[in-house]
């Protein structure tokens, strides 16, 4: 902790953490977020992306030309034409119908399991770090917190995950717990990490000098400076758990035929990909890696808002000097 | 390695020249959302063959930033808004990366504060000395390494030979300075700078160490800048005083007359600061009045000068000549 | 020795977390419903047959105490019986982990040759176009599933162009595979000197290989720009900038610092890709360990599953070793 009191007084300035009012923050936040969105005009293109995939979840009822689960077998395997855009499968179901209803399920497994793990791995990883260093007690607590999650990370992911779904039974929950599982971890290092190095600001020991509680000072003090890495984090991690469910699928350990969901129409396809019928497979993993790529670039965008560095780059481009 | 005559520009220098000239620079950082701040607004210096001069300033004054333009770094994301910047009749914004690079640390050094960190951490003393001599002498392996090993002991490092092979991690942080000397001088430059160079160490160490780089400077026959913001050391150390406030250079002159009679009030606050009188700093200090606009219209340290008039606040002063390499910049020179 | 006692402290951290690496993969696997004795005999089982097989088999046995003679088996080099392939598990893996090493050995490979270069030609380049397609590069390689990519691969140059062989196994159907050395059926060709079965081997790798390399070049490239980009602003280059050193010097220098930072991405992404590449196993009927271990999932053959679990951690804790032996090597500041 800190040293003797001395120290506290002559930090003056420093000792006050680096929030504005609240309304002001919020005002200037907007102006952040068109800032960077004009520096980067690639970041208007992932909000683009994820908000048309959001679209297409919601609506997907009024705008699929066909039912998703329905198979016409007298026009299966038809190339994409007029009377379906993107084709059929070797079942005659149409393919644009199915990638239009499939990030319901892709998008709600990723967002659920990513909001499962960062609900457990957030406030685990703060208090982990929080108390890292401080009595014996609350140090093998975080010890053995960092122990299971090392065991849990030494796992070979995809295996960890289906062996998760063989124990679940196949169903969505058990791929939304398989992701909050092999997602946690992610979590708590990232917020350790960054409590860890937030801890020892001066504004910190002032608090604490100041007599506020543990609880408060987390809340209060480290949590709001901490939260934007985890946030750009939540992000770039929905993609990705949408791209370990569209895995899980393909391997037949995910969400089941016919079910709508990309990983698994991109496994339906797979036979016909080396006859030549390319149609089956292709769009729906153009589908999966756009929203992927529509995540990340949400994700990047959080991040450099967060980071001043990088905050400047984005003015300098955007002013083109 | 190509020689030095190939990389340096035909030099177009007479002996009257400078050996460094800065004439109106004007520096600005620039910020994604605020308007840029202005670091330097017009600064003009020259210093002779052989002069050593000493430029004082609170911090945020300037002084970094105006030694990093003098190298050509000027930190990011700063840049030079107007001015130039010659060095032996040389205007160096003319000059390549190359040619600049050759003149870096060859002929114009800068020796740094606190330096654990500036030193590779995964080079040896021996080979981050050596490296400078190697490419700006052109010597070869072992030659650089006697010379790194007569520059540890020229720096006075104890037991220089098993220093030679020490990283920078195990060194302590007055011979973490040494070494940053040894490598400025290296290559007996005819320019020095010194940015602060004994802030972060113990009293004792730091009278050693600018001793030191003072005999050395002297003994090569180069000019030097001694950046601090303590200004005892220039007395000590300096045939001339600049100070700086603000981005601007308010007085010039030569160290006897500047601790005889100074003549810009932020020279005798800065002076009176340093005085064991209570009383003078009492006369020379008044806490700033923080409802006078800013720079822009009238002098920059109006709101802190205890002269104030009202044409302070309205007009910007010019750095005026006062007799023989004396200058300041003041409506109402004290003493004048 | 320092060096034996870094690895001696890296063994102690590795070995408790081996123990529970297997207890949490025993107990998970146990919890798969499915009855293996069940499986194994068939719907038209006795039930005394059944019982029978459970207590040979040692399932009657309290979760514990399998566990128990689970991790004496594992210290003896017994990983159980595989009853879908009715052998050892440690013979059918020895024969398959070589094929999923060689694969992913191959695609870290070029993924070091794609993303090295371009991550350090991106963060020199500033806010030049390099930049920009650097990280266009990093989203699109993280955001392209790879087991579409290699459907795609596929398509081209298998369906369409008729240049890469069909995806179906390592080797042609009709050729006979070299004698088993390493399981590397590059070096076991080699070895024979049986050339026909290099080239078909080498055909057979190029397209699993290319999408492992495209897509994991993502993250290297990634790392490596950033690596190399806040070196390229620190301190210490910007010192040895300061010091006028040659470009290329500089440069050495910045990837020199930044390689323990790379080292630490590869050998993360090396653990990981042993059993990550399963996808791109099952899209080539590769026949690897991580396919192995799938189908042992999905057929509830506990065995597979935890010997695949065992060789990838041994295999991890092999590369970790590596990785600290080039930290030593790279940074003197371990070497204290």
């Amino acid at each position: 902790m800190s040293g003797p009191s001395g120290t506290i007084v002559s930090a003056g300035g420093l000792s006050l953490p680096p929030r504005a009012g609240r309304r002001s923050r919020w005002r200037s936040r907007g102006s952040l977020f068109l800032l960077v969105l004009h520096g980067r005009p690639s970041f208007a293109l992932g909000y683009v992306i994820v908000t048309a995939v959001m679209t297409c979840a919601i609506l997907a009822p009024w705008i699929a030309p066909y039912d998703p689960v329905t198979a016409n077998p007298d026009v299966y395997l038809s190339p994409p034409g007029f009377s379906h855009w993107l084709g059929t499968d070797n079942t005659g179901m149409d393919i644009l119908s199915r990638i239009l209803f499939a990030p319901r399920t892709d998008l709600t497994i990723a967002v659920l399991g990513t909001a499962l793990s960062a609900m457990v791995g957030i406030p685990l990883g703060a208090i982990v770090g929080y108390y890292e260093g401080r009595s014996l007690a609350r140090r093998t607590f975080s010890v053995l917190v960092m122990r299971a999650a090392d065991v849990l990370q030494a796992f070979p992911v995809f295996v960890f995950a289906i062996a998760l779904v063989a124990v679940f039974g196949q169903s969505i929950i058990s791929v939304v717990v398989a992701i909050a599982f092999v997602n946690i971890p992610i979590y708590l290092r990232l917020m350790r990490s960054q409590v860890l190095s937030i801890r020892g600001m001066r504004y910190v020991d002032a608090a604490f000098v100041a007599g506020s509680s543990d609880f408060a000072i987390l809340r209060r003090h480290i949590l709001p400076n901490a939260i934007a890495a985890a946030l750009a984090q939540l992000s770039v991690n929905i993609g990705w758990s949408v791209l370990l469910t569209a895995g899980l699928s393909f391997v037949g350990a995910g969400v089941v035929a016919p079910t709508p969901e990309w990983g698994s129409m991109i496994a339906t396809g797979y036979q016909n990909v080396t006859t030549g019928q390319w149609w089956p497979s292709v769009f729906p993993g153009v589908a999966l890696g756009l929203t992927v790529f529509g995540f990340a670039l949400i994700g990047n965008s959080i991040e450099v808002m967060a980071d001043p560095a990088q905050l400047r780059l984005v003015g300098r481009a955007g002013k083109g000097g | 390695m190509q020689s030095q005559a190939d990389l340096m520009p035909p030099s177009s220098a007479s002996p009257s020249d400078p050996l460094l000239r800065v004439e109106g620079l004007h520096v600005s950082f620039r910020h994604p959302v605020d308007p840029p701040t202005e670091a330097l607004r017009g600064i003009d210096l020259t210093i002779e063959r052989g002069e050593m001069v000493g430029l004082v300033g609170e911090s945020g004054a300037g002084k970094t930033t105006l030694a990093r333009a003098i190298m050509g770094l000027v930190p990011q994301p700063g840049r030079i808004d107007a001015g130039t910047i010659s060095f032996r009749g040389q205007v160096m914004a003319d000059l390549g990366d190359d040619a600049l690079r050759a003149i870096r640390g060859r002929n114009l050094a800068m020796v740094i504060p606190n330096p654990r960190s500036e030193l590779n951490p995964v080079l040896t003393v021996g080979e981050q000395i050596g490296n400078v001599v190697r490419h700006h002498l052109g010597l070869g392996r072992s030659a650089a390494r006697a010379a790194a090993l007569d520059m540890l002991k020229a720096v006075s490092i104890p037991d220089p030979a098993r220093r030679l092979d020490a990283y920078p991690h195990e060194l302590s942080g007055g011979m973490a300075q040494r070494v940053v000397i040894a490598i400025a001088l290296a290559c007996s430059p005819a320019f020095v700078i010194s940015d602060d160079a004994t802030s972060g160490l113990d009293v004792t160490v730091q009278a050693q160490i600018l001793d030191l780089l003072r005999t050395l400077i002297r003994a090569k026959d180069s000019s030097a800048l001694f950046i601090t913001r303590d200004i005892a050391i220039t007395a000590h150390f300096c045939d001339r005083i600049v100070v700086l406030y603000a981005g601007e250079v308010v007085e010039v002159a030569t160290v006897d007359t500047f601790f005889d009679r100074p003549t810009h009030p932020y020279s005798l606050m800065l002076l009176a600061a340093f005085s064991h009188s209570a009383d003078l700093r009492r006369r020379w200090t008044v806490p700033p009045d923080e409802t006078l606009p800013g720079a822009g219209e009238g002098c920059v340290f109006a709101p802190r000068c205890v002269r104030r008039q009202p044409r302070c606040t309205s007009e910007h002063p010019a750095l005026r000549r006062l007799g023989d390499a004396r200058a300041v910049r003041c409506h109402f020179p004290v003493g004048i | 020795m320092a060096l034996a006692r870094y690895i001696l402290r890296r063994l102690a951290f590795v070995l408790p977390q081996l123990v529970g690496i297997l207890m949490v993969s025993f107990f998970l696997v146990k919890l798969i419903p499915g009855d293996p004795a069940v499986l194994m005999l068939g719907p038209n089982a006795t039930p005394d047959a059944i019982d029978g097989l459970r207590r040979a088999l040692g399932l009657d046995q309290s979760l514990i105490r399998q566990f128990a003679v689970y991790i004496g088996h594992v210290f003896h080099g017994d990983l159980g019986t595989s009853w879908q392939s009715t052998r050892p598990v440690v013979s059918d893996l020895i024969e398959r982990f070589p094929a999923t090493l060689e694969l992913v050995t191959l695609g870290l490979s070029l993924a070091l040759l794609i993303g090295i270069p371009l991550g350090i030609a991106a963060a020199r380049a500033g806010r030049g176009p390099l930049r920009k397609i650097g990280e266009a590069y990093g989203l699109l390689a993280g955001a392209i599933p790879d087991f579409w990519l290699a459907l795609v691969l596929i398509y081209v140059f298998y369906s369409t162009l008729h240049v890469a062989p069909a995806p179906l196994g390592r080797l042609d159907i009709a050729l006979v595979a070299p004698p088993f050395v390493t399981g590397s059926l590059i070096l076991d060709s080699l070895l024979a000197g049986d050339l026909q079965a290099l080239g078909s081997a080498l055909a057979h790798l190029v397209l699993p290989v290319a999408t492992l390399g495209f897509i994991n070049a993502g993250p290297i490239l990634k790392m490596t720009q950033s690596t190399v980009g806040r070196i390229l602003a620190s301190d210490f280059i910007r010192y040895a900038e300061m010091c006028g050193l040659p470009r290329r010097v500089v440069m050495r220098q910045a990837i020199r610092a930044a390689l323990p930072s790379i080292v630490t991405i590869v050998s993360v992404l090396y653990g990981f890709l042993i059993g990550g590449a399963v996808l791109v196993e099952i899209v080539f009927s590769w026949g690897g360990a991580g396919q192995y271990a799938v189908q042992g999932v999905l057929n509830a053959d506990i065995n597979p599953v935890l010997g695949f679990v065992v060789f990838s951690a041994i295999f991890s804790l092999i590369v970790y070793l590596c990785v600290d032996l080039a930290y030593f090597l790279l940074d003197p500041r371990t070497r204290g």
